[in-house]
Protein backbone atom coordinates (compact mmCIF):
# COMPACT_ATOMS: atom_id res chain seq x y z
CA UNK A 1 0.00 0.00 0.00
CA UNK A 2 1.35 2.97 -0.86
CA UNK A 3 1.79 5.98 1.48
CA UNK A 4 -1.11 8.26 -0.16
CA UNK A 5 -3.73 5.40 0.21
CA UNK A 6 -2.00 4.75 3.47
CA UNK A 7 -2.74 8.69 4.07
CA UNK A 8 -6.23 8.22 3.28
CA UNK A 9 -6.89 4.65 5.58
CA UNK A 10 -5.35 6.86 8.01
CA UNK A 11 -8.46 9.70 7.70
CA UNK A 12 -10.99 6.54 7.26
CA UNK A 13 -10.64 5.15 9.90
CA UNK A 14 -11.88 7.49 12.44
CA UNK A 15 -14.61 8.05 10.35
CA UNK A 16 -15.80 4.43 9.87
CA UNK A 17 -15.00 4.14 13.75
CA UNK A 18 -17.55 6.59 14.54
CA UNK A 19 -19.96 5.09 11.87
CA UNK A 20 -19.77 1.81 14.14
CA UNK A 21 -20.33 3.49 17.04
CA UNK A 22 -23.79 4.06 18.17
CA UNK A 23 -24.73 0.23 18.93
CA UNK A 24 -21.86 0.50 21.22
CA UNK A 25 -22.98 3.06 23.82
CA UNK A 26 -25.67 3.51 26.30
CA UNK A 27 -28.04 6.33 25.67
CA UNK A 28 -26.11 8.44 27.56
CA UNK A 29 -22.65 8.72 25.97
CA UNK A 30 -24.68 8.44 22.83
CA UNK A 31 -26.32 11.46 23.46
CA UNK A 32 -22.90 13.24 24.75
CA UNK A 33 -21.00 12.02 21.23
CA UNK A 34 -24.20 12.99 19.24
CA UNK A 35 -23.91 16.83 21.13
CA UNK A 36 -20.30 16.83 20.11
CA UNK A 37 -20.71 16.55 16.56
CA UNK A 38 -22.32 20.34 17.62
CA UNK A 39 -19.34 21.51 19.29
CA UNK A 40 -17.20 20.07 16.39
CA UNK A 41 -18.85 22.07 14.08
CA UNK A 42 -18.42 24.91 16.16
CA UNK A 43 -14.38 24.61 16.69
CA UNK A 44 -14.03 23.56 13.22
CA UNK A 45 -15.67 26.94 11.62
CA UNK A 46 -13.82 29.16 14.34
CA UNK A 47 -10.38 27.26 13.61
CA UNK A 48 -11.25 28.26 9.97
CA UNK A 49 -11.81 31.79 11.04
CA UNK A 50 -9.46 32.22 13.67
CA UNK A 51 -6.56 29.85 12.83
CA UNK A 52 -6.42 30.08 9.16
CA UNK A 53 -8.16 33.49 8.61
CA UNK A 54 -6.08 35.29 11.57
CA UNK A 55 -10.08 36.69 12.27
CA UNK A 56 -10.08 36.16 16.25
CA UNK A 57 -13.78 36.27 17.03
CA UNK A 58 -16.01 35.73 20.19
CA UNK A 59 -18.92 36.02 18.47
CA UNK A 60 -18.88 32.65 16.90
CA UNK A 61 -21.77 31.38 19.35
CA UNK A 62 -24.18 34.70 18.23
CA UNK A 63 -24.05 32.98 15.20
CA UNK A 64 -25.51 29.66 16.25
CA UNK A 65 -27.76 31.32 17.98
CA UNK A 66 -28.67 33.02 15.08
CA UNK A 67 -29.25 29.82 13.46
CA UNK A 68 -31.18 28.23 15.82
CA UNK A 69 -33.51 30.83 17.30
CA UNK A 70 -34.30 31.76 13.80
CA UNK A 71 -35.35 27.72 12.98
CA UNK A 72 -36.93 27.79 16.31
CA UNK A 73 -39.00 30.68 15.80
CA UNK A 74 -40.08 30.05 12.45
CA UNK A 75 -41.21 26.22 13.24
CA UNK A 76 -42.70 27.62 16.54
CA UNK A 77 -44.42 30.49 15.01
CA UNK A 78 -45.04 29.80 11.39
CA UNK A 79 -44.93 25.70 11.71
CA UNK A 80 -42.09 26.12 8.93
CA UNK A 81 -40.53 22.40 8.90
CA UNK A 82 -37.66 21.81 11.01
CA UNK A 83 -34.85 21.09 8.08
CA UNK A 84 -36.40 24.42 6.15
CA UNK A 85 -36.36 26.67 9.44
CA UNK A 86 -32.75 24.70 9.55
CA UNK A 87 -31.84 26.52 6.12
CA UNK A 88 -33.31 30.16 6.92
CA UNK A 89 -31.24 29.42 9.56
CA UNK A 90 -28.17 28.76 8.21
CA UNK A 91 -28.92 32.04 5.50
CA UNK A 92 -29.62 34.02 8.71
CA UNK A 93 -26.32 33.70 9.85
CA UNK A 94 -24.74 34.38 6.70
CA UNK A 95 -26.22 37.31 6.11
CA UNK A 96 -25.55 38.89 9.71
CA UNK A 97 -22.10 37.15 9.53
CA UNK A 98 -21.11 39.37 6.12
CA UNK A 99 -22.35 42.45 7.89
CA UNK A 100 -20.36 41.28 10.67
CA UNK A 101 -17.54 40.85 8.63
CA UNK A 102 -17.88 43.83 7.07
CA UNK A 103 -18.09 46.11 9.96
CA UNK A 104 -15.03 44.99 11.21
CA UNK A 105 -13.05 45.20 7.68
CA UNK A 106 -10.74 47.69 9.53
CA UNK A 107 -10.37 46.18 13.00
CA UNK A 108 -7.21 43.84 13.60
CA UNK A 109 -6.04 42.13 16.95
CA UNK A 110 -7.84 42.52 20.06
CA UNK A 111 -9.73 45.28 18.74
CA UNK A 112 -11.58 42.92 16.45
CA UNK A 113 -11.76 40.44 19.83
CA UNK A 114 -12.97 43.11 21.65
CA UNK A 115 -15.93 44.54 18.81
CA UNK A 116 -17.08 40.79 18.48
CA UNK A 117 -16.97 40.36 22.08
CA UNK A 118 -19.27 43.15 22.66
CA UNK A 119 -21.46 41.69 19.63
CA UNK A 120 -22.01 38.47 21.38
CA UNK A 121 -23.27 39.81 24.69
CA UNK A 122 -25.30 42.40 22.91
CA UNK A 123 -26.85 39.89 21.57
CA UNK A 124 -27.23 37.44 24.32
CA UNK A 125 -28.85 40.70 26.21
CA UNK A 126 -31.37 40.38 23.36
CA UNK A 127 -32.37 37.56 23.84
CA UNK A 128 -33.51 37.87 27.28
CA UNK A 129 -34.78 41.06 26.52
CA UNK A 130 -36.86 39.80 23.95
CA UNK A 131 -38.64 37.63 25.69
CA UNK A 132 -41.95 38.15 24.41
CA UNK A 133 -40.39 36.84 21.19
CA UNK A 134 -37.53 34.35 22.28
CA UNK A 135 -39.25 33.23 25.66
CA UNK A 136 -35.94 35.00 27.09
CA UNK A 137 -34.48 32.79 30.03
CA UNK A 138 -36.93 30.42 30.07
CA UNK A 139 -36.10 29.29 27.18
CA UNK A 140 -37.42 28.62 23.55
CA UNK A 141 -39.36 25.41 22.79
CA UNK A 142 -38.16 23.90 19.34
CA UNK A 143 -39.60 20.65 17.99
CA UNK A 144 -37.34 17.96 17.28
CA UNK A 145 -35.91 16.75 14.04
CA UNK A 146 -37.08 13.47 14.19
CA UNK A 147 -39.90 11.05 15.82
CA UNK A 148 -39.07 8.84 18.56
CA UNK A 149 -37.16 9.04 21.07
CA UNK A 150 -33.71 7.42 20.08
CA UNK A 151 -30.71 9.59 19.51
CA UNK A 152 -29.26 7.60 16.64
CA UNK A 153 -30.82 9.74 14.38
CA UNK A 154 -29.62 12.62 15.18
CA UNK A 155 -26.37 11.14 15.87
CA UNK A 156 -25.86 10.30 12.18
CA UNK A 157 -27.23 13.93 10.97
CA UNK A 158 -24.83 15.42 13.23
CA UNK A 159 -21.85 13.57 11.83
CA UNK A 160 -23.03 13.99 8.08
CA UNK A 161 -22.97 17.51 8.44
CA UNK A 162 -19.78 17.52 10.43
CA UNK A 163 -18.05 15.45 7.69
CA UNK A 164 -19.88 17.55 4.86
CA UNK A 165 -18.80 21.18 6.43
CA UNK A 166 -15.08 19.86 7.12
CA UNK A 167 -15.42 18.76 3.29
CA UNK A 168 -16.18 22.31 2.13
CA UNK A 169 -13.99 24.02 4.89
CA UNK A 170 -10.91 21.48 3.25
CA UNK A 171 -11.81 22.33 -0.77
CA UNK A 172 -11.64 26.35 0.57
CA UNK A 173 -8.48 25.51 2.05
CA UNK A 174 -6.85 23.78 -0.67
CA UNK A 175 -8.08 26.66 -2.98
CA UNK A 176 -6.45 29.70 -3.62
CA UNK A 177 -8.64 31.06 -0.99
CA UNK A 178 -7.28 28.89 1.20
CA UNK A 179 -3.99 30.72 0.37
CA UNK A 180 -5.79 34.44 0.22
CA UNK A 181 -6.79 33.53 3.88
CA UNK A 182 -3.32 32.68 5.32
CA UNK A 183 -1.49 34.91 3.86
CA UNK A 184 -4.30 37.82 5.26
CA UNK A 185 -3.27 36.42 8.55
CA UNK A 186 0.11 36.43 8.49
CA UNK A 187 0.50 40.40 7.25
CA UNK A 188 -2.43 42.17 5.58
CA UNK A 189 -0.54 44.99 4.48
CA UNK A 190 1.54 42.23 2.92
CA UNK A 191 -1.02 40.32 1.54
CA UNK A 192 -2.60 43.87 -0.38
CA UNK A 193 0.63 44.72 -1.81
CA UNK A 194 0.61 41.17 -3.17
CA UNK A 195 -2.85 41.90 -4.86
CA UNK A 196 -5.02 40.29 -2.64
CA UNK A 197 -7.86 41.90 -1.90
CA UNK A 198 -8.58 41.53 2.12
CA UNK A 199 -11.63 42.89 2.56
CA UNK A 200 -13.19 40.54 0.37
CA UNK A 201 -12.04 37.66 1.82
CA UNK A 202 -12.54 38.44 5.36
CA UNK A 203 -16.46 38.82 4.56
CA UNK A 204 -16.19 36.24 2.95
CA UNK A 205 -14.36 33.77 5.60
CA UNK A 206 -16.78 35.48 7.99
CA UNK A 207 -20.27 34.64 5.72
CA UNK A 208 -19.00 30.71 6.01
CA UNK A 209 -18.18 30.02 9.07
CA UNK A 210 -21.05 32.02 10.37
CA UNK A 211 -23.20 30.17 8.40
CA UNK A 212 -21.83 26.56 9.43
CA UNK A 213 -22.21 27.99 13.20
CA UNK A 214 -25.78 28.73 12.05
CA UNK A 215 -26.09 25.24 11.02
CA UNK A 216 -24.73 23.98 14.25
CA UNK A 217 -26.77 26.02 15.95
CA UNK A 218 -30.09 24.76 14.18
CA UNK A 219 -29.13 20.99 14.77
CA UNK A 220 -28.95 21.69 18.33
CA UNK A 221 -31.64 23.56 18.89
CA UNK A 222 -33.58 20.46 17.09
CA UNK A 223 -31.90 17.98 18.95
CA UNK A 224 -32.19 19.23 22.71
CA UNK A 225 -35.52 20.95 21.83
CA UNK A 226 -34.92 24.05 23.91
CA UNK A 227 -32.93 27.00 23.18
CA UNK A 228 -31.68 29.86 25.83
CA UNK A 229 -29.81 32.71 25.78
CA UNK A 230 -26.74 30.43 27.91
CA UNK A 231 -25.77 29.22 24.01
CA UNK A 232 -24.23 32.82 23.81
CA UNK A 233 -22.28 33.00 27.63
CA UNK A 234 -18.34 33.53 27.40
CA UNK A 235 -17.85 30.12 28.74
CA UNK A 236 -19.48 28.61 26.02
CA UNK A 237 -17.51 30.41 23.86
CA UNK A 238 -14.02 29.59 25.74
CA UNK A 239 -15.37 26.11 25.23
CA UNK A 240 -15.12 26.00 21.64
CA UNK A 241 -11.84 27.73 22.03
CA UNK A 242 -10.30 25.49 24.05
CA UNK A 243 -11.31 22.81 22.05
CA UNK A 244 -9.54 24.37 18.97
CA UNK A 245 -6.75 24.88 21.22
CA UNK A 246 -6.39 21.50 22.23
CA UNK A 247 -6.65 19.82 18.94
CA UNK A 248 -4.90 22.09 17.09
CA UNK A 249 -6.09 25.89 15.89
CA UNK A 250 -4.87 25.27 12.70
CA UNK A 251 -6.17 21.63 11.55
CA UNK A 252 -9.66 20.83 10.91
CA UNK A 253 -9.57 17.76 12.01
CA UNK A 254 -7.62 18.58 15.37
CA UNK A 255 -10.28 20.47 15.73
CA UNK A 256 -12.91 17.89 15.77
CA UNK A 257 -10.92 15.42 18.09
CA UNK A 258 -10.07 18.49 20.29
CA UNK A 259 -14.48 19.06 20.67
CA UNK A 260 -14.78 15.22 21.39
CA UNK A 261 -11.87 15.24 23.84
CA UNK A 262 -12.75 17.97 25.60
CA UNK A 263 -16.45 18.03 25.36
CA UNK A 264 -16.31 14.17 26.38
CA UNK A 265 -14.05 14.75 29.13
CA UNK A 266 -16.06 17.12 30.61
CA UNK A 267 -18.94 14.59 31.02
CA UNK A 268 -16.54 12.26 32.93
CA UNK A 269 -15.49 14.68 34.82
CA UNK A 270 -19.66 15.86 35.79
CA UNK A 271 -19.14 14.33 39.00
CA UNK A 272 -16.18 16.46 40.67
CA UNK A 273 -18.38 19.59 40.29
CA UNK A 274 -16.64 22.92 39.60
CA UNK A 275 -13.08 21.01 39.85
CA UNK A 276 -14.21 19.60 36.43
CA UNK A 277 -13.61 23.08 35.15
CA UNK A 278 -10.44 23.42 36.98
CA UNK A 279 -9.16 20.39 35.05
CA UNK A 280 -10.05 21.56 31.91
CA UNK A 281 -8.30 24.73 32.53
CA UNK A 282 -4.97 22.55 33.11
CA UNK A 283 -5.46 21.03 30.47
CA UNK A 284 -5.29 24.20 28.18
CA UNK A 285 -3.10 25.51 29.99
CA UNK A 286 -0.18 22.45 29.81
CA UNK A 287 -1.47 22.52 25.96
CA UNK A 288 -0.52 26.04 25.24
CA UNK A 289 3.06 25.21 27.15
CA UNK A 290 3.94 22.40 25.81
CA UNK A 291 2.02 21.83 22.49
CA UNK A 292 1.06 25.27 21.09
CA UNK A 293 -0.38 23.73 18.02
CA UNK A 294 -2.40 21.57 19.66
CA UNK A 295 -2.22 17.49 21.29
CA UNK A 296 -3.71 16.53 17.74
CA UNK A 297 -1.58 17.86 15.50
CA UNK A 298 1.25 16.78 17.56
CA UNK A 299 -0.09 13.29 17.39
CA UNK A 300 -0.77 13.55 13.78
CA UNK A 301 2.55 14.57 13.05
CA UNK A 302 4.07 11.81 14.99
CA UNK A 303 2.00 8.99 13.14
CA UNK A 304 3.15 11.02 10.05
CA UNK A 305 6.48 10.72 11.19
CA UNK A 306 5.82 6.91 11.65
CA UNK A 307 4.09 6.33 8.44
CA UNK A 308 6.65 7.71 6.41
CA UNK A 309 9.54 5.83 8.34
CA UNK A 310 7.64 2.55 7.38
CA UNK A 311 7.82 3.53 3.40
CA UNK A 312 10.81 3.80 1.81
CA UNK A 313 10.95 7.94 1.19
CA UNK A 314 11.39 9.74 -1.81
CA UNK A 315 14.53 11.23 -2.02
CA UNK A 316 13.93 15.42 -1.76
CA UNK A 317 17.21 16.10 -2.26
CA UNK A 318 16.73 19.87 -1.93
CA UNK A 319 14.70 19.89 1.08
CA UNK A 320 17.03 17.97 2.66
CA UNK A 321 19.98 20.25 2.68
CA UNK A 322 20.60 21.74 5.96
CA UNK A 323 20.47 25.20 6.32
CA UNK A 324 24.38 26.05 6.69
CA UNK A 325 25.02 24.49 3.31
CA UNK A 326 21.66 26.39 1.99
CA UNK A 327 23.28 29.59 2.56
CA UNK A 328 26.40 28.73 0.32
CA UNK A 329 23.59 28.34 -2.13
CA UNK A 330 22.82 32.10 -1.89
CA UNK A 331 25.67 33.49 -0.62
CA UNK B 1 1.72 64.94 -16.85
CA UNK B 2 4.92 63.74 -18.11
CA UNK B 3 4.67 62.29 -21.65
CA UNK B 4 5.50 58.34 -21.59
CA UNK B 5 6.18 58.20 -18.29
CA UNK B 6 4.82 54.92 -16.34
CA UNK B 7 4.75 56.49 -13.03
CA UNK B 8 4.09 59.76 -13.17
CA UNK B 9 3.28 61.75 -9.73
CA UNK B 10 2.51 65.54 -9.67
CA UNK B 11 2.58 67.72 -6.17
CA UNK B 12 2.21 64.64 -3.93
CA UNK B 13 1.20 65.79 -0.07
CA UNK B 14 0.85 63.60 2.59
CA UNK B 15 0.68 64.87 6.18
CA UNK B 16 0.54 62.89 9.31
CA UNK B 17 -1.44 65.53 11.82
CA UNK B 18 1.18 68.78 11.65
CA UNK B 19 4.12 66.96 9.33
CA UNK B 20 4.29 66.97 6.03
CA UNK B 21 6.39 63.78 5.05
CA UNK B 22 5.83 64.40 1.93
CA UNK B 23 5.72 67.66 0.40
CA UNK B 24 4.88 68.84 -3.08
CA UNK B 25 6.76 66.38 -5.01
CA UNK B 26 6.44 65.28 -8.50
CA UNK B 27 8.64 62.64 -9.86
CA UNK B 28 8.33 60.91 -13.06
CA UNK B 29 9.76 57.39 -14.40
CA UNK B 30 9.93 56.32 -17.31
CA UNK B 31 9.10 52.66 -18.65
CA UNK B 32 12.52 50.47 -17.91
CA UNK B 33 13.97 53.14 -15.66
CA UNK B 34 15.98 52.18 -13.09
CA UNK B 35 15.92 55.18 -10.42
CA UNK B 36 17.69 55.33 -7.00
CA UNK B 37 15.70 57.25 -4.13
CA UNK B 38 18.05 58.60 -1.81
CA UNK B 39 17.70 61.03 1.41
CA UNK B 40 18.21 61.21 4.94
CA UNK B 41 16.21 59.31 7.09
CA UNK B 42 12.90 61.12 7.74
CA UNK B 43 12.85 62.48 4.74
CA UNK B 44 9.49 60.69 3.18
CA UNK B 45 11.19 58.07 1.05
CA UNK B 46 9.22 54.95 2.71
CA UNK B 47 5.83 57.31 2.75
CA UNK B 48 6.51 58.03 -0.99
CA UNK B 49 7.10 53.79 -1.76
CA UNK B 50 3.24 54.25 0.66
CA UNK B 51 1.82 56.62 -1.77
CA UNK B 52 3.03 54.94 -4.88
CA UNK B 53 2.12 51.22 -4.00
CA UNK B 54 -1.48 52.43 -2.80
CA UNK B 55 -0.90 51.51 1.06
CA UNK B 56 -1.51 55.57 1.78
CA UNK B 57 -3.98 57.63 -0.33
CA UNK B 58 -2.06 61.33 -0.68
CA UNK B 59 -3.70 64.31 0.72
CA UNK B 60 -3.14 66.15 -2.13
CA UNK B 61 -1.37 65.64 -5.79
CA UNK B 62 -2.13 62.77 -8.07
CA UNK B 63 -0.42 59.69 -9.36
CA UNK B 64 -0.81 58.00 -12.72
CA UNK B 65 0.18 54.72 -13.88
CA UNK B 66 0.67 54.53 -17.27
CA UNK B 67 -1.46 57.42 -17.34
CA UNK B 68 -4.77 55.82 -15.57
CA UNK B 69 -5.00 58.16 -12.06
CA UNK B 70 -4.56 55.96 -9.14
CA UNK B 71 -5.63 57.95 -6.32
CA UNK B 72 -8.22 56.56 -3.34
CA UNK B 73 -7.53 52.85 -4.81
CA UNK B 74 -6.44 50.54 -2.38
CA UNK B 75 -3.05 48.56 -2.75
CA UNK B 76 -4.56 45.56 -4.30
CA UNK B 77 -5.68 47.48 -6.95
CA UNK B 78 -2.32 48.62 -7.37
CA UNK B 79 -0.46 45.64 -7.39
CA UNK B 80 -3.02 44.43 -9.81
CA UNK B 81 -2.22 47.31 -12.18
CA UNK B 82 1.14 45.93 -11.67
CA UNK B 83 2.96 47.84 -8.91
CA UNK B 84 4.99 45.72 -7.09
CA UNK B 85 7.02 46.56 -3.69
CA UNK B 86 9.01 45.18 -1.31
CA UNK B 87 9.27 46.06 2.64
CA UNK B 88 11.91 48.16 4.48
CA UNK B 89 11.85 45.31 6.86
CA UNK B 90 10.55 42.18 4.43
CA UNK B 91 7.21 41.54 5.49
CA UNK B 92 6.67 37.66 4.20
CA UNK B 93 4.00 35.68 5.22
CA UNK B 94 6.15 33.93 7.62
CA UNK B 95 4.30 30.72 8.04
CA UNK B 96 3.72 29.62 4.83
CA UNK B 97 6.34 28.13 2.81
CA UNK B 98 8.35 30.01 0.29
CA UNK B 99 6.44 28.73 -2.12
CA UNK B 100 3.14 29.70 -1.22
CA UNK B 101 4.98 33.17 -0.82
CA UNK B 102 5.03 33.18 -4.63
CA UNK B 103 2.00 31.84 -5.47
CA UNK B 104 -0.10 33.67 -3.60
CA UNK B 105 0.25 36.90 -5.68
CA UNK B 106 0.48 35.19 -8.75
CA UNK B 107 -2.90 33.33 -8.02
CA UNK B 108 -4.52 36.94 -8.00
CA UNK B 109 -4.03 37.21 -11.42
CA UNK B 110 -4.62 33.92 -12.95
CA UNK B 111 -6.97 32.17 -11.12
CA UNK B 112 -6.92 28.39 -10.27
CA UNK B 113 -7.07 27.25 -13.82
CA UNK B 114 -3.41 27.90 -14.45
CA UNK B 115 -1.83 26.62 -11.89
CA UNK B 116 0.56 24.88 -13.05
CA UNK B 117 2.14 27.39 -15.37
CA UNK B 118 1.91 29.53 -11.84
CA UNK B 119 4.13 27.31 -10.17
CA UNK B 120 6.34 26.61 -13.23
CA UNK B 121 6.64 30.64 -13.30
CA UNK B 122 7.44 30.17 -9.22
CA UNK B 123 9.80 27.71 -10.07
CA UNK B 124 11.88 30.03 -12.76
CA UNK B 125 11.49 32.76 -9.73
CA UNK B 126 13.08 30.84 -7.06
CA UNK B 127 15.96 29.72 -9.74
CA UNK B 128 17.02 33.63 -10.34
CA UNK B 129 17.25 34.00 -6.84
CA UNK B 130 18.62 30.97 -6.20
CA UNK B 131 16.28 30.29 -3.63
CA UNK B 132 15.63 26.94 -5.14
CA UNK B 133 16.63 24.29 -2.32
CA UNK B 134 14.42 26.41 0.33
CA UNK B 135 10.95 26.05 -1.55
CA UNK B 136 9.22 24.25 0.98
CA UNK B 137 10.78 25.81 3.74
CA UNK B 138 8.89 28.03 5.84
CA UNK B 139 9.60 31.97 4.97
CA UNK B 140 10.63 32.36 8.82
CA UNK B 141 13.13 30.12 8.83
CA UNK B 142 15.48 31.91 5.97
CA UNK B 143 17.85 34.22 7.07
CA UNK B 144 17.52 38.16 6.61
CA UNK B 145 19.25 38.77 3.54
CA UNK B 146 16.98 35.39 1.64
CA UNK B 147 14.11 37.06 3.11
CA UNK B 148 14.85 39.89 1.25
CA UNK B 149 15.11 38.09 -2.01
CA UNK B 150 12.22 36.11 -1.33
CA UNK B 151 9.97 39.34 -1.04
CA UNK B 152 11.66 40.43 -4.40
CA UNK B 153 10.31 37.11 -5.79
CA UNK B 154 7.07 37.87 -4.38
CA UNK B 155 7.16 41.09 -6.21
CA UNK B 156 8.27 39.34 -9.30
CA UNK B 157 5.35 36.99 -9.20
CA UNK B 158 2.65 40.06 -10.01
CA UNK B 159 4.45 40.42 -13.54
CA UNK B 160 4.90 43.98 -12.87
CA UNK B 161 5.15 46.88 -14.57
CA UNK B 162 7.06 48.18 -11.80
CA UNK B 163 9.01 47.78 -9.16
CA UNK B 164 9.24 49.64 -6.04
CA UNK B 165 12.15 48.68 -3.78
CA UNK B 166 12.64 49.80 -0.08
CA UNK B 167 15.74 49.53 1.28
CA UNK B 168 16.48 46.27 -0.33
CA UNK B 169 20.01 46.45 1.02
CA UNK B 170 19.66 47.43 4.62
CA UNK B 171 20.88 44.78 7.36
CA UNK B 172 21.92 41.91 4.40
CA UNK B 173 25.30 40.24 4.94
CA UNK B 174 27.98 41.62 2.26
CA UNK B 175 27.86 38.13 1.20
CA UNK B 176 24.23 38.57 -0.25
CA UNK B 177 24.04 41.92 -0.77
CA UNK B 178 26.34 41.07 -4.14
CA UNK B 179 23.57 38.63 -4.85
CA UNK B 180 20.93 41.33 -4.53
CA UNK B 181 22.80 43.71 -6.59
CA UNK B 182 23.45 41.59 -9.43
CA UNK B 183 19.69 40.35 -9.29
CA UNK B 184 18.61 43.71 -9.40
CA UNK B 185 21.05 44.49 -12.37
CA UNK B 186 19.96 41.82 -14.26
CA UNK B 187 15.98 43.07 -13.54
CA UNK B 188 16.92 46.18 -14.94
CA UNK B 189 18.47 44.61 -18.02
CA UNK B 190 15.47 42.46 -18.61
CA UNK B 191 13.11 45.55 -19.23
CA UNK B 192 11.35 46.10 -15.61
CA UNK B 193 10.95 50.10 -14.30
CA UNK B 194 12.67 50.00 -10.85
CA UNK B 195 12.31 52.56 -7.75
CA UNK B 196 14.97 51.70 -5.40
CA UNK B 197 15.01 53.58 -2.43
CA UNK B 198 18.33 52.60 0.02
CA UNK B 199 21.27 54.80 2.43
CA UNK B 200 23.32 52.57 0.62
CA UNK B 201 24.63 55.50 -1.04
CA UNK B 202 27.80 53.23 -2.99
CA UNK B 203 25.46 50.24 -3.70
CA UNK B 204 23.27 52.40 -5.45
CA UNK B 205 24.94 54.83 -7.13
CA UNK B 206 26.71 52.13 -9.11
CA UNK B 207 23.49 50.01 -9.78
CA UNK B 208 21.51 53.21 -11.14
CA UNK B 209 21.57 56.20 -14.17
CA UNK B 210 19.33 58.26 -12.19
CA UNK B 211 19.13 59.23 -8.52
CA UNK B 212 16.67 61.59 -6.91
CA UNK B 213 17.34 63.00 -3.49
CA UNK B 214 14.51 63.72 -1.13
CA UNK B 215 14.62 65.65 1.98
CA UNK B 216 11.91 67.00 4.50
CA UNK B 217 9.27 65.50 2.25
CA UNK B 218 10.75 67.56 -1.18
CA UNK B 219 13.15 66.50 -4.15
CA UNK B 220 16.21 68.57 -3.67
CA UNK B 221 18.14 67.04 -6.45
CA UNK B 222 17.51 64.60 -9.55
CA UNK B 223 20.16 63.69 -11.58
CA UNK B 224 23.54 61.44 -12.63
CA UNK B 225 24.71 59.73 -9.68
CA UNK B 226 27.93 61.76 -10.61
CA UNK B 227 26.39 64.93 -10.80
CA UNK B 228 23.64 64.41 -7.56
CA UNK B 229 26.47 63.39 -5.05
CA UNK B 230 28.32 66.84 -5.84
CA UNK B 231 25.44 68.81 -5.40
CA UNK B 232 25.46 71.43 -2.53
CA UNK B 233 21.95 71.06 -1.65
CA UNK B 234 22.37 67.27 -1.56
CA UNK B 235 25.60 67.71 1.08
CA UNK B 236 24.05 69.69 3.04
CA UNK B 237 21.03 67.55 3.38
CA UNK B 238 23.09 64.78 4.59
CA UNK B 239 25.34 66.87 6.96
CA UNK B 240 22.58 68.70 8.31
CA UNK B 241 23.98 72.36 7.34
Amino acid sequence: MGQGARSRAWWLAPILAALVLPPLLDSYWLHVVSVSWYYALLAASWVLLAGYAGQFSFAHMAFAAIGGYTSGLLAANLHVPPPLGILCGILAAAIVGAAVGWLCLRLRGPYLSLFTLAFALIFQLFLIAEYQFTRGSLGLSVPALFGGNSDIPYYYTGFGLLLASLAIMHAVLRSRVGIFLRATREDEDAAEASGIDTSRYKILVFTLTSAIAGLAGGFYGHFVGILTPNLVTIPEMGLVVAMAVVGGVESLPGAVIGAVFVYVLSELLRDTGQMRFVILGLVIMLTQRFAQRGLVTLALAGAGRLLRRSVPAVPEPEAAIPLAEREKHVG
Amino acid sequence: MASGALVDASGLVKRFGGIRAVDGLTLSVAPGELIGLIGPNGSGKTTLINLLSGALSPDNGTIRLDGTRMNGKAAHVFAGQGVGRTFQIPRLFRRMTVLENLLAPALTRTGARGRGAIELRAAEVLAFLHLGALAQNEARALSGGQQKLLELGRAMMLEPRVLLLDEPFAGVHPKLLGEIVDRIKELSRRGYTIILVDHNLDAVGGLVGRLVVMARGRGIADGTPEDVLRSIDVIDAYTGA
